[in-house]
């Protein structure tokens, strides 16, 4: 996963709930997020300080997970985000 | 991605599987404590792998999920390790595999020779190992000036010599002097005369004045062309002569061939002894000692190659033939035949280039063998140089 020094600080220092990046419907890459709430059966749930995103697909994986940012991979057909 | 594969197998780790409970609390358990996942699967078959060191940290998060987490498989470099502990001989093989070819990387496998025509390259191979470059010579004590140096000391047809070492390969690279051609003195006042007696056919006069026609009968020694020219004004220079004069001329040629002969013929009793060459030392592969007697040996080495590089190992086999003498007789066909061959061989180096016209041959025999005489006529070239030294 890349490294992303953020010189102004991190996001919650900037006031940045979470930072999503998206290659195509390929992969998704989110910064700022808190934990997996669901992970399974072509829906991958990430909860963020302020929100919950879903992400619905075909072949969705974790492919790595660390304290605060994760990269979902897959074919990704929709994000939503739940209050 | 490969370094990082490698990586992990060297440092070792387990694939696992997660069952009941919250696999997704769980994985947000291990983010959070610092412990790095990867191939994490979702349900209904959760999993990840984890690098080996990390697997006892995962029990307080499984714990907190309410999760068992069971180990599928064990990757990598340690889990080896301690599965061959038991066979130790492996890797101490495999460690003096590594210190073997490390140390005989650091000698001269083979010499080869590059660039020469006219010397031959086992001499040149012969003269580099009398200097010190031979199959086992350490790479560091390999001086190509001085080896260069002193082999073209040995070798005055070579102009240039250099020794290039390229991995365990000695390459000599040689460049031979190209020979002078050799240039007409102009110099030295010289007459033709006749080199034998003959009936002249043609005259080609380059320089000089011609003092016989064709047709005409020289005897040897005949002055033919002189080196002494006049001009129209009556006056005389001395000039090199030169000349091609062709002429008939006659030869007798003898040959003795003796009929009892004496042969060295196979007994039958064969030895053959056979050595490994390995970095120019020679181990014998067979007990058997060299024959006494009379017999006949022949050698026979054969280089082992690698992609067309020889290695520094080989065979050489000797094959002892024993050998007794043996008395025959020459038939007369025999004899003729061979007189004839020896005639032949005279006559050519005999006439340099000239032929022959018609030959009478004649046998004569006796209890010793067959004398054999031809007569030959024949056309060749008798202009002869002879230089003309002048006081000054």
């Amino acid at each position: 996963m890349r490294n992303r020094e953020n010189p102004l600080g991190s996001l919650a220092d900037l006031g940045i709930p979470f930072h999503l990046e998206l290659n195509g419907n390929r992969e998704a890459v989110v910064e700022g997020c808190c934990g997996v709430l669901e992970y399974g059966g072509g829906v991958v749930r990430v909860r963020t300080k302020r929100q919950v995103i879903r992400f619905t697909g075909r072949g969705l994986v974790i492919r790595c997970l660390t304290a605060d940012a994760l990269v979902v991979a897959g074919y990704i057909t929709g994000i939503e985000f739940l209050g | 991605m490969l370094v990082l594969k490698i990586t992990r197998w060297l440092l070792g780790y387990a694939r696992f599987s997660v069952l009941g409970g919250s696999p997704e609390r769980f994985f947000s358990a291990c983010a959070r404590g610092g412990i790095y996942l990867w191939d994490i699967a979702g349900r209904p078959n959760s999993g990840a792998c984890v690098a080996a060191r990390s697997y006892r940290r995962m029990r307080r998060s499984a714990r907190r999920a309410g999760c068992r987490l069971r180990v599928r498989a064990r990757r990598g470099l340690p889990f080896l390790l301690h599965r061959t502990r038991a066979h130790a001989g492996l890797w101490a093989g495999a460690a003096a595999f590594a210190a073997v070819l490390y140390l005989l990387s650091l000698h001269v496998w083979c010499v080869q020779v590059a660039g020469n025509a006219a010397v031959p390259t086992e001499r040149i191979l012969a003269a580099l190992s009398a200097e010190g470059l031979s199959p086992g010579t350490r790479k560091k004590d390999v001086d190509p000036e001085m080896l260069a140096q002193r082999v073209m000391l040995r070798f005055p047809q070579i102009r240039w010599m250099t020794v290039n070492t390229q991995g365990c390969v000695a390459q000599a690279v040689v460049q031979e002097k190209v020979g002078k051609p050799e240039l007409a003195d102009l110099s030295r006042i010289r007459n033709i005369k006749a080199a034998a007696t003959g009936q002249i056919l043609s005259m080609k006069v380059y320089a000089g004045t011609p003092l016989v026609r064709k047709g005409d009968a020289v005897v040897r020694g005949q002055l033919l062309v002189s080196a002494v020219v006049e001009d129209q004004r009556g006056g005389n220079t001395l000039k090199p002569a030169s000349a091609e004069i062709l002429a008939e001329t006659s030869h007798t040629l003898t040959v003795s061939v003796g009929l009892q002969r004496s042969r060295w013929e196979p007994t039958g009793a064969v030895v053959v002894r056979r050595n490994l060459d390995l970095y120019g030392a020679r181990l014998p592969l067979t007990l058997r000692v060299r024959p006494r007697g009379t017999w006949r040996v022949s050698r026979e080495k054969t280089d082992l190659r690698l992609f067309g590089n020889i290695l520094p190992a080989g065979t050489y086999t000797e094959r002892w033939e024993e050998v007794r003498p043996v008395r025959y007789t020459l038939t007369k066909a025999q004899a003729r035949e061979e007189a004839v061959r020896e005639a032949d061989r005279k006559a050519k180096a005999l006439l340099r280039g000239g032929k022959v016209l018609s030959s009478a041959p004649s046998e004569k025999w006796g209890k010793d063998g067959l004398q054999y005489t031809v007569k030959l006529d024949c056309a060749e070239n008798i202009a002869e140089e002879s230089e003309i030294f002048i006081k000054p």
